[in-house]
């Protein structure tokens, strides 16, 4: 009997995505939900590179927004023009991801031998290491002044301009498309299969022929291209760098968190998670606090009145009752989902 | 002819030996036992074969060849670029500041075009000035290390089960060890992966030879499954399957390895006589296919009636070894299994 088929949501999301500018187009009036949904696009972008390493590998990651802030720096660093490199976009996209596949590879080259915790704390050190370096190579990375102005990117002779978000939407939208593609493909295929036996069992897996370094190499290398890709777009579209600061530790567990909210191991619950934890944070708190500004119903002067300030307690928890309700997350693979609700166990053998 | 030749193999974990100075030869077609009481060695002999422990002393022979990594030119190539990587990222970290005030910083002034020759002309001086500090020694410094470490690694992971897997040996193990998370045709699937052509980029980018070869790995796979009995429950979790057709599982999976050898440990454990009959089937069913066949077992119904021949290992030695009437009657064995005659 074949497995149901299961509704496709990340094609949805996708699809979902790329009209809600043209609906907001039908709409008269001032809208920016769309403006709101970039950041998502960015933040599912890492997410999905961590979901290559913690979901589909079993590596537990702890410093992804390091690989992101190669990617930022780097991109800034060839476009930027205080350097000489003054690259387009595209060479520049290009370039950076090949910096973060090497980046990736460097780290994990004399490090993936370690075993579970003890690698975690090591990307977890690698995250702090970076900032760090970042914040003190002063002639090349400014300090915690960050890098910019970045100039605005030209695509195939379009200009993009900061007053108008719908290009830099669907540039965004359609480099996300690119990376579900990509993750899917090789998710359902040989690479995918010997990454999720890795996290199941090492040892057989390696009985049956799997190079277990080479794929976790491999995961290392191309989660770390997937996040630096994600810092690239971010710093173009910020017209920055972005400071030191904006990579730290925190930015790290959020998407441990979108990933594990959404789903584990799952390309479309790294999606919603994405949509939910960022979507949360940047569309219904900042609407919320608004909205009761312009009520009058809370004071500026007290912070803790703005929900805003709420929104680490509120991660937490939202964080603790899904462990509680529903730890396979939002929109588990089949796999996790089956790990953490086991069914009846064995029959005992047969007679 | 011998398929698999281990001579004078040895095994010691610190001060304890699990295995001592055991030989032992299986010709090629063979069904060959390999009994003895609780602790006698048995799957430590399994878990060298397959690469998962290093022999202290002794060689294992599969088909002519040893089964570890051996020293290729491209393993020298491999060493010699991590050792260089290593080597330049110290020099760049040791000086990477003022390298970049020298050769970027002094050359460029804002929007003005960079001249690239008389900058790259500034990195070499750089270097140049103080070659000593500045480049020889970091380069050394990281190259000694990388080179050392990346050696080190190799050495130390010239036994590794991928290889003998690779050679043509698959396992499965005393506690199944699927995955359980994955349906039954992708565990066949993951035994058959190490044979496929397709590399990263027809996966990622879905090339012909991709579609291709899935089509033809999942045909295969179903045939396998077929073979083992299981092809109606292809698509159950294997966690989800009964404990005898997971046991089944786990050799169909180790079949799609397409092996010369296969090791099977302890397959009819827990399993009733009934079922016990349909393994000894299933056994000579694989050997009938080509594939030699090298089991722990306890079951000795299912030893006596299939073995071509037997070994019987004690406290890590090898006691006996012959067709199943020598070996049963062989005083040592029984010695062994039912202890000494004290009257």
């Amino acid at each position: 009997m074949p497995a149901p088929r299961r509704v496709l949501f990340h094609w949805s999301f996708l699809l979902v995505a790329a009209l809600i500018p043209l609906i907001e187009l039908l709409i008269p009036g001032e809208h920016h939900i769309g403006d709101l949904l970039r950041p998502i696009f960015i933040m599912a972008m890492l997410g999905l590179g961590l979901n290559i390493l913690t979901g589909f590998t079993g590596i537990l990651n702890l410093g992804v927004a390091a690989f992101m802030a190669v990617g930022a720096y780097s991109y800034a660093i060839l476009t930027c023009d205080i350097y000489p490199f003054r690259l387009g976009f595209w060479s520049a996209t290009l370039l950076t991801v090949l910096v973060g596949l090497t980046v990736g590879l460097l780290l994990g080259l004399p490090t993936i031998r370690l075993r579970g915790d003890y690698l975690a704390i090591v990307t977890l050190a690698f995250g702090e290491i970076v900032e760090d370096v970042l914040k003190n190579l002063d002639s090349i990375t400014k300090g915690t002044e960050g890098i910019n102005p970045l100039p605005s990117p030209s695509i195939f002779g379009y200009q993009f301009r900061l007053e108008t978000y719908q290009p830099w939407y669907y540039l965004f939208l359609g480099f996300l498309a690119v990376l579900v593609l990509l993750n899917r493909n090789l998710h359902r295929s040989r690479v995918g299969r010997a990454w999720i036996s890795i996290r199941e069992d090492e040892l057989a897996s390696s009985c049956m022929g799997i190079n277990p370094m080479k794929m976790k190499l491999l995961a290392f290398a191309l989660g770390a291209a997937q996040c630096s890709l994600a810092g690239a777009l971010w710093a173009s579209y910020l017209g920055s760098s972005g400071e030191p600061g904006n990579y730290d530790f925190q930015v790290s567990i959020i998407a441990l968190c979108m990933v594990i909210v959404g789903g584990m191991g799952n390309i479309g619950g790294v999606l919603l998670g994405a949509l939910v934890i960022t979507g949360f944070n940047s569309i219904v708190l900042e609407t919320l606090t608004g909205f009761l500004k312009a009520h009058q119903l809370i004071s500026s002067s007290n912070v803790f009145t703005a929900p805003g300030n709420w929104k680490y307690m509120l991660y937490g928890l939202a964080l603790i009752l899904m462990m509680r309700f529903r730890p396979e997350g939002l929109l588990p693979s089949r796999q996790v989902k089956a790990e953490l609700h086991p069914q009846e166990p064995h029959a005992p053998p047969p007679s | 002819m011998n398929l698999l030749e281990i001579s004078d193999l040895t095994v010691q974990f610190g001060g304890l030996t699990a295995v001592n100075a055991v030989s032992l030869d299986i010709p090629s077609g063979n069904i060959v036992s390999v009994i003895g009481p609780n602790g006698a060695g048995k799957t430590t002999l399994f878990n060298a074969v397959t690469g998962i422990h290093e022999p202290t002393a002794g060689t294992i022979r599969f088909d002519g060849h040893e089964t570890r990594r051996s020293f290729r030119a491209t393993t020298a190539l491999a060493l010699a670029l991590v050792g260089l990587v290593a080597a330049l990222s110290l020099v760049l970290a040791v000086s990477i500041e003022p390298l970049w005030d020298a050769v970027i910083t002094a050359n460029y002034s804002y929007q003005q075009a960079f001249p690239w020759t008389k900058a790259l002309g500034a990195g070499a001086a750089y270097f140049t000035d103080e070659p000593g500090r500045r480049f020889l020694f970091p380069f050394l410094i990281g190259g000694i290390i990388g080179l050392g470490g990346a050696f080190a690694i190799w050495a130390r992971t010239r036994y590794a089960p991928e290889v003998a897997a690779r050679a043509g040996i698959a396992r499965t193990f005393q506690n199944i060890r699927l995955f359980n998370q994955m349906s039954a045709l992708d565990n066949v699937l993951l035994g058959m992966d190490s044979r496929l052509q397709t590399r990263f980029w027809h996966a990622a980018l879905r090339l012909p030879l991709f579609w291709s070869e899935r089509h033809e790995a999942e045909r295969r796979a179903t045939e396998i499954l077929r073979f083992v009995r299981l092809d109606t429950e292809a698509h159950q979790l294997a966690e989800n399957l009964s404990y005898g057709h997971q046991r089944r599982l786990e050799i169909a999976r180790a079949i799609a390895l397409q092996p010369r050898l296969l090791l099977l440990d302890e397959p009819a454990a827990g399993m009733n006589p009934a079922e016990a009959q349909e393994l000894m089937k299933l056994i000579h069913e694989i050997r009938d296919r080509g594939i030699t066949v090298l089991l722990i077992e306890h079951h000795m119904p299912v030893v006596m009636g299939i073995s071509d021949r037997i070994a019987v290992l004690d406290h890590g030695e090898k006691i006996a070894e012959g067709i199943p009437t020598e070996v049963r009657s062989n005083p040592r064995v029984i010695e062994a299994y039912l202890g000494k005659d004290e009257g």
